[in-house]
């Protein structure tokens, strides 16, 4: 039994040889001769033939791999002590507040941010952010930021710095700090203080693109000096005069969710949105009836619309004006929508003019809206500018009576019309101090130069609302030897305390009465904010508004026939504090389509009676300022006789991505009444020599009468939910008995999927600056936007259409140039269509790759695999929506893109989720593919099937109409679902059955056909061109 | 040596004898090269300088250095392409086809005919690495197998298909052609004086001895090789018209596209033949070898294909026009009369209006004429590819993404430039391997020239017997 085996090897295992068996144990036959190797007795090696072969071939193998290895050495370091909280790849959320007051939440990645979005906690924002809010992101990551301070150009230490400003600052004999609206209580408590040691010192706000008339007009009005806190959401009907509340002004975020909260044609009831400005804005791109006006005529109208309130309400008119030619059956109209909606009904308007904001109170005390739609109480403080106070600096630093200037967070010298002035003024003065945090034109001029950091890098607190206290916390420790403002009047206080414990000391108070203030404090940082609503209350009008007839009516018939210039700022670079941010250059402008310029937007017939055409160059010439040679956009809805021009352009200093884009319009500013204006009606325009083409990512601007946009009218989708859908309704049913040649996919599991309403999309580009931070989207610059390769993800296409004589619609480009259709460019209906990868179930892409690059995934998605993609773009031709973007260059370390892909500290901001993609591979929207696999990690961690609202794509997240909605269709419960089921939703070229995963909701416009028959009556007869017999005939059909 | 009816114009003329062909057609390999093909060679090599150096720039730099943007993803490089391909389906129409169908006027002109397809093929091929964003992975179309697991090509797309029709087309051209010079180069070999020379001719004679049995197996491969290559005339167009056709790009979607490529193709291949051997007639002085019978017969070809190429064309705007499709009609009112009207009426006018003057028997037999119309013939079918590229993508579905393209320097030098290679691969060819086929057109020559047809070169032989009875030419 000993022996199971019944084979043996030899006659030696056979007879259990005693030498065999001790062998046996050993793994080789022949002992290897390690020994001999290890004892060198006499200092040689005493290598055999094999040992040769060994170590000759592990040398050369070695000496060849190392020499294989071209890739240059990027040391990974792991945390040797792994800080609390961070785990290497689990990004980290803070809740947050931008200086700008909207509340955030900062996506931070191993210490660093990479993405701001909004804070879905927030009642106020409800987790949106606008374009600018996320785009501030790269102001932390921007190189060309100051590294600490400076002393008259040099650089400094902060101890030698705060020695020689306290020095300076003790013998000063008036000190005032100029800031740009502070709403932080302990911000306000920091400048007390400063006060208190220096008590010449004087706070003045100042803001670039003021609306400090509002507050003044309020103050005169009903005795309080605020901005009120408005509601859109509860305001049925919204009459707007030129205020862009969609778009830049007071609070876009917070009106957008309002606003589009009112857009749900589904309960049968939607807000009607009327609006009267003189350029073409957002918001009234999006208005259901738009009334193109001149800025001088804007107080006729308001008195006009006043009296007409007045004669509904009973109470004495404010007299009337000599003849007006006005449309006043349109104003009629508009005012009997309001008085039908008194309490629900809101009139905005966002000239800085205080007799035209004190005839809107007017308006809305009539109807009855303060203390419902219009709130005193729950006011915002996200703007504040005392423009006299101001004006004044100006005078007293040339006289020389102002001694020392600090200047936080505004670059008047930019953005002052008289900026030469204020430049002289600012040298006078025997201390000019600038925290701005680079060296911008007015820094520039400062004897010390104390940067703050950027706000993702400090504390504090703000009180963008009344009674809304919002927290402002660090993500990352001071990129740069830099110090907050707040901090820095501490210090020239003499007071040492941290501005953190400074600040604690203030939410004391603000917390008082919550119990345990560690508690409330840790749980308001958590949140983010701290909010207690007050109750609004109706507070009487009480004002004389008797001047208000003369002053307009003079502005209006003197300005009558002349050309009138009116500035508006972007959504993206805004005021120009944020000029040098590429992705905010590089964000298409929501109308135009334009990139990383402003120009000089003109109607076709004042481009027509000029001799003008998309491209030209015209001077325009004011009375303080002029501008050479600055392009001409034809644009559509532009009043006639009216040229509009963008703000926040032409920056002389401030990095190398704000200067030389575009010109300085803020010379045609001026001060009167009491406030900055910035609608000029004494210009004179030139044509200039020369030709420049302005990179515009949309170069064709209507839909050729294709069915690629739908849209119907409330009151034809009451009575039909189809209503100008019926074709899809038709298409589908046939695409169901066709025969396709590819297989279906399998469809168990999820299915992602995404709804666009576009009743609701405003076109602000939020959703553009999202996705390029979270999927790495790079900067290509405007000659390559020239070149039609913007690289974004997500495209907002807007396309106009005009109406005939005959009042019908005309969107083909051959029939609306054709002179005989007679179409008014002045009147213009707008849509906006978000486009982005529509990730096709039949996808034309995936079928033509060579290389299988592109390829459908089991959750419905079309996935690009970068590095097996060999570039040949045949997927870009064969995509009918024209999504795929191409890396024609490598944008990143590449001289020629020097944007934040071009330095170490820009590249902090990429998200480590996403791949950088190399050269010569396509790229396009993934729907977040890494943000849903966090939301199905993250339910598999918590052992629990992934609900709707896990996932998120950027976009959506971000978007502030609620305008995308994005989840897994085969959960029968999802918003998503429930969208696809909606009878509006259409698919973009549904006859080609690609079976997109992206539905469009038809867009409901809350039309009144009266009232657009008299936008196109009042268009015709606005035209200041015109003999006026014909204007005064027209009059007396109407 | 065949006979001839006194009737029929003769294929070969000016009484030539067997040896007179052999020195005629030796005499640019042996002798010093005249000044004419200096100075065409120094031009060619400078030219494929430019395209060297515009290639380069563009490997270097990423594909932006092109004009090429988000909407229209292709323009001069498939346009380039396709020109190239198209050229080369006359070499194989006629070294193949005609061989099949007998036509023994073929016989002067097939040699430079094929040289010519393998050049534009080569060409062509460049335009398939250069195109691609990531050249240095070329290879990855090609189903090769691979250690990365599961990866493979795609089957299904037009591009997979282009790989197997160009590598297959080029191989069975290379070879085709080589077998032909086989004989010619044993000739060259027996003529060489210098060691060099026939040690190299030698080589690549691969021992021919110019026996029975060799010149049956020649015979016999010669056949086999035509019957594989007659289906490639075909079927390589109808691929490279597949990558349009099987996308849904207005304006490329079209059933029509296979058989109107192939005529396309060999109208084009047949305006480059006409170019090349005008040039070579008078500069080689071919003319007893290449006669006006032949720009005769070529002529009418171009004629042919020109009209159903003109056919397709004008179907095109029929069956937009009765599909009812808004997107297809667009497209072709665009082509005709949108901002690239020009590139459609360039080719209209050189593809379908200039080729009908060749109905007249004068400007058939004119040689300087023809070699001008076989310029605008060919800048027409170059037109032809850029108009159904770029004309269909610069405007297809979503108006918001219509964009124009504009070519840069680069590209046009590389366009440029891939001239410069065809030409200098075609200077060379004449400078080292006959130019004609010597061993066929000793078999054309009229048997009624009693000459002294003892001094042929040692080859001449039974292989016209297998010729024997056929009906040839015209």
């Amino acid at each position: 039994m000993e022996n199971k085996n019944s084979y043996w090897k030899g006659l030696e295992e056979l007879n259990r040889d005693p030498q065999f068996l001790q062998h046996k144990k050993n793994e080789f036959a022949e002992g290897i001769p390690l020994d001999e190797v290890f004892t060198e007795e006499d200092g040689g090696l005493n290598a055999n033939r094999r040992d040769f072969l060994k170590y000759f071939g592990f040398g050369i193998s070695a000496v060849a791999l190392a020499a294989c290895n071209k890739a240059p050495i990027k040391n990974a370091i792991p945390y040797i002590i792994k800080p609390e909280n961070i785990t290497p790849g689990i990004p980290n959320y803070y809740a947050s507040t931008t200086p700008s007051g909207c509340s955030i939440l900062v996506k931070t990645r191993e210490g660093r941010p990479i993405k701001i979005e909004g804070n879905p906690e927030s009642p106020i924002f409800k987790g949106a952010a606008s374009a600018a809010d996320q785009g501030a992101l790269l102001g932390l990551y921007d190189n060309e930021r100051l590294r600490g301070p400076k002393a008259s150009g040099n650089d400094a230490t902060w101890e030698a710095v705060d020695a020689d400003i306290k020095k300076a600052l003790a013998s000063a004999s008036n000190i005032r700090i100029v800031s740009s609206t502070v709403n932080s209580p302990s911000g306000k408590r920091a400048i007390s203080a400063f006060a208190a040691k220096y008590p010449s010192a004087k706070h003045i706000q100042y803001e670039s693109f003021s609306l400090g008339s509002i507050a003044e007009a309020n103050k005169i009005a009903f005795g309080k000096s605020v901005i009120p806190g408005y509601r859109f959401d509860l305001a049925n009907v919204i009459v707007s005069f030129g205020a862009d509340f969609l778009g830049t002004w007071i609070s876009p975020v917070e009106y957008t969710k309002q606003w589009s909260s009112n857009r749900n044609p589904e309960n049968k009831k939607m807000s009607r949105h009327i609006q009267f400005e003189s350029h073409l804005s957002v918001t009234g791109s999006n208005a259901d009836v738009r009334y193109p006006i001149k800025p001088s005529a804007e107080g006729v109208y308001l008195i006009s619309l006043y009296n007409k309130i007045a004669g509904l309400a009973g109470v004495p008119t404010l007299g009337s004006m000599p003849s007006v030619e006005l449309p006043l059956n349109m104003i009629e109209l508009t005012a009997k929508e309001l008085w039908a909606a008194k309490g629900s009904s809101l009139v905005v308007c966002g000239t800085n003019n205080l007799d035209n904001q004190l005839l809107v109170a007017a308006i809305n005390s009539l109807l009855g809206n303060i203390g419902t739609t219009v709130d005193l109480d729950n006011n915002s403080n996200q703007h504040y500018s005392d423009d006299a106070a101001f004006e004044n600096l100006v005078i007293d630093l040339n006289s020389g009576s102002v001694d020392a200037v600090i200047f936080w967070n505004v670059n008047p010298v930019y953005s002052y019309y008289n900026s030469t002035k204020l430049s002289e003024g600012i040298k006078k003065a025997k201390l000019s101090i600038s925290t701005n945090s680079s060296i911008d034109e007015t820094s520039a001029l400062c004897k010390f130069n104390a940067p703050a950091g950027h706000f993702l890098e400090s504390w504090n607190d703000a009180e963008p609302k009344a009674g809304y206290f919002a927290l402002t916390q660090p993500t990352i420790s001071p990129v740069f030897n830099t110090r907050q403002t707040e901090d820095s009047l501490l210090r020239w206080a003499d007071n040492n305390t941290s501005y953190y414990d400074f600040m604690r000391e203030t939410w004391k108070g603000i917390l008082s009465g919550n119990g345990n203030f560690e508690e409330a404090w840790v749980k308001s940082l958590h949140d983010g904010f701290f909010y207690v609503a007050k109750t609004a209350s109706a507070v009487k009008f009480n004002a004389d508004l008797t001047s208000t007839v003369n002053t307009a009516y003079s502005a209006y018939s003197t300005n009558k026939t002349k050309k009138e210039l009116k500035l508006y700022s972007k959504v993206g670079v805004l005021d120009g504090s944020l000029a040098n941010n590429p992705w905010l250059q590089e964000l298409p402008d929501p109308i135009s389509k334009v990139t990383w310029d402003n120009y000089a937007n003109i109607s076709k017939a004042t481009a027509d009676e000029m001799g003008v055409k998309d491209g030209d160059m015209i001077t325009i010439t004011g009375k303080n300022g002029k501008i050479e040679s600055i392009p001409v956009l034809v644009q559509p809805g532009q009043p006639n006789n009216v040229i509009a021009v963008a703000v926040g352009y032409g920056r002389t200093s401030g990095g190398k991505v704000a200067v030389g884009v575009g010109k300085n319009a803020y010379a045609f500013a001026s001060f009167s009444n009491n406030s900055l204006q910035y609608g000029n009606f004494d210009i004179t325009i030139e044509k200039a020599v020369g030709d420049y083409e302005l990179a515009q990512t949309q170069t064709h601007h209507t839909i050729e009468g294709r069915a690629l946009i739908k849209e119907a009218s409330l009151a034809e989708y009451i009575k039909d939910n189809k209503a100008g859908n019926h074709d899809h309704h038709a298409i589908l049913k046939e695409n169901g008995n066709l025969i396709t040649l590819w297989d279906e996919h399998d469809s168990k599991g999820h299915k992602w999927t995404m709804a666009v309403d576009l009743g609701k999309c405003t076109g602000c580009g939020s959703c553009v600056v999202a996705c390029n931070a979270e999927n790495n989207v790079p900067v290509v610059g405007r000659a390559e936007v020239l070149k039609r390769r913007e690289m974004h993800w997500i495209r907002i296409d807007r396309y106009y259409r005009f109406r005939n004589k005959e009042n019908n619609n005309i969107s083909k480009e051959d029939e609306y140039n054709d002179p005989k259709t007679g179409v008014d460019f002045q009147e213009v209906s707008v849509l906006h269509q978000p486009l982005m990868c529509q990730h096709c179930g039949h996808a034309p892409c995936e079928t033509v790759c060579p290389v299988l690059a592109t390829v459908h995934s089991s959750e419905g998605l079309n996935h690009m695999a970068y590095n097996r993609c060999v570039g040949t773009r045949y997927c870009a031709n064969n995509c009918p929506f024209k999504v795929r973007r191409f890396n024609w260059f490598k944008y990143r370390e590449n001289d020629q893109f020097d944007f934040n892909f071009n330095n170490d500290l820009g590249r902090m901001v990429i998200n480590p989720d996403v791949t950088v993609r190399s050269r010569g591979v396509m790229e396009k929207c993934s729907f977040c593919v890494q943000r849903i696999q966090a939301g199905k990690l993250k339910a598999k961690l918590e052992n629990r099937t992934i609900k709707d609202g896990d996932v998120k794509t950027a976009c959506q997240q971000t978007c502030p109409a609620d305008a995308i909605i994005f989840g897994d269709i085969h959960d029968p419960e999802s918003e998503v679902a429930k969208h696809f089921k909606n009878e509006r939703g259409f698919f973009l070229l549904d006859e080609y059955n690609v079976q997109p995963s992206v539905t469009y909701l038809t867009k409901i416009r809350n039309v009144d056909e009266a009232l657009v028959a008299e936008e196109k009556h009042s268009a015709k007869k606005h035209d200041a061109t015109k003999p006026h017999d014909e204007n005064k005939k027209e009059e007396s059909h109407s | 040596m065949s006979y001839e009816s006194p009737i029929r114009d003769q294929l070969v003329t000016g009484g030539k004898t067997y040896r007179d062909v052999t020195r005629d057609i030796t005499r640019p390999l042996e002798n010093a090269p005249s000044k004419g093909w200096w100075i065409g060679f120094s031009l060619s090599t400078l030219v494929l300088a430019l395209w060297i150096g515009a290639t380069t720039y563009t490997v270097v730099v990423g594909l932006g250095a092109w004009g090429l943007n988000k909407t229209v993803g292709w323009a001069f490089d498939i346009t380039n392409f396709v020109f190239w391909v198209g050229i080369g389906h006359a070499g194989t129409l006629i070294s193949a086809v005609l061989l099949l169908f007998r036509q023994k006027w073929r016989m002067s002109i097939n040699r430079s005919a094929e040289a010519m397809t393998i050049f534009a093929v080569i060409c062509a091929a460049s335009f398939i690495l250069s195109h691609m964003g990531r050249p240095w992975v070329a290879y990855w179309p090609i189903p090769l197998p691979n250690a990365f697991g599961t990866l493979w090509v795609n089957f299904n797309s037009p591009l997979v298909w282009d790989v197997f029709a160009i590598s297959t087309y080029f191989s069975v051209s290379l070879v085709f052609w080589y077998i032909g010079l086989i004989p010619d180069i044993a000739t060259v070999r027996d003529r060489a004086v210098t060691k060099a020379r026939k040690f190299w001719y030698g080589f690549f004679a691969m021992g021919w001895n110019g026996s029975a049995k060799t010149w049956h197996r020649y015979e016999v491969i010669s056949l086999i090789l035509a019957g594989i290559s007659t289906p490639l005339v075909l079927s390589v167009h109808s691929i490279v018209s597949m990558d349009f056709a099987t996308s849904l790009v207005p304006g490329w979607h079209t059933t029509i596209f296979p058989p109107y490529f192939v005529a396309g193709a060999i109208f084009s291949g047949f305006g480059m033949v006409l170019t090349l051997l005008v040039i070579a007639r008078e500069v080689m002085n071919y003319k007893d070898y290449i006669t006006e019978a032949h720009l005769d017969a070529m002529t009418k070809v171009v004629m042919v294909t020109g009209t159903m190429v003109g056919m397709a064309y004008i179907t095109e705007f029929f069956v937009a026009a009765y599909s009812g499709v808004e997107y297809e009609q667009y497209a072709f009112l665009n082509r005709a009369f949108g901002p690239y009207w020009w590139a459609y009426w360039t080719m209209m006018s050189c593809n379908l209006l200039a080729p009908q003057v060749f109905w007249f028997k004068w400007a058939r037999t004119t040689p300087w004429f023809i070699f001008i119309m076989s310029i605008i013939v060919n800048i027409g079918m170059w037109f032809e590819r850029f108009v159904i590229i770029v004309t269909s993508l610069h405007r297809d579905f979503l108006p918001s993404a219509w964009a124009m393209y504009t070519p840069t320097i680069t590209e046009v030098s590389i366009l440029i430039g891939s001239f410069g290679l065809f030409f200098f691969l075609y200077f060379l060819f004449c400078k080292f391997l006959p130019t004609i086929n010597m061993a066929e057109v000793k078999s054309i020559i009229p048997t009624h020239h009693e000459g002294d047809h003892g001094h042929d070169s040692h080859h001449n032989h039974s292989h016209e017997t297998a010729e024997k009875g056929a009906i040839h030419g015209n």
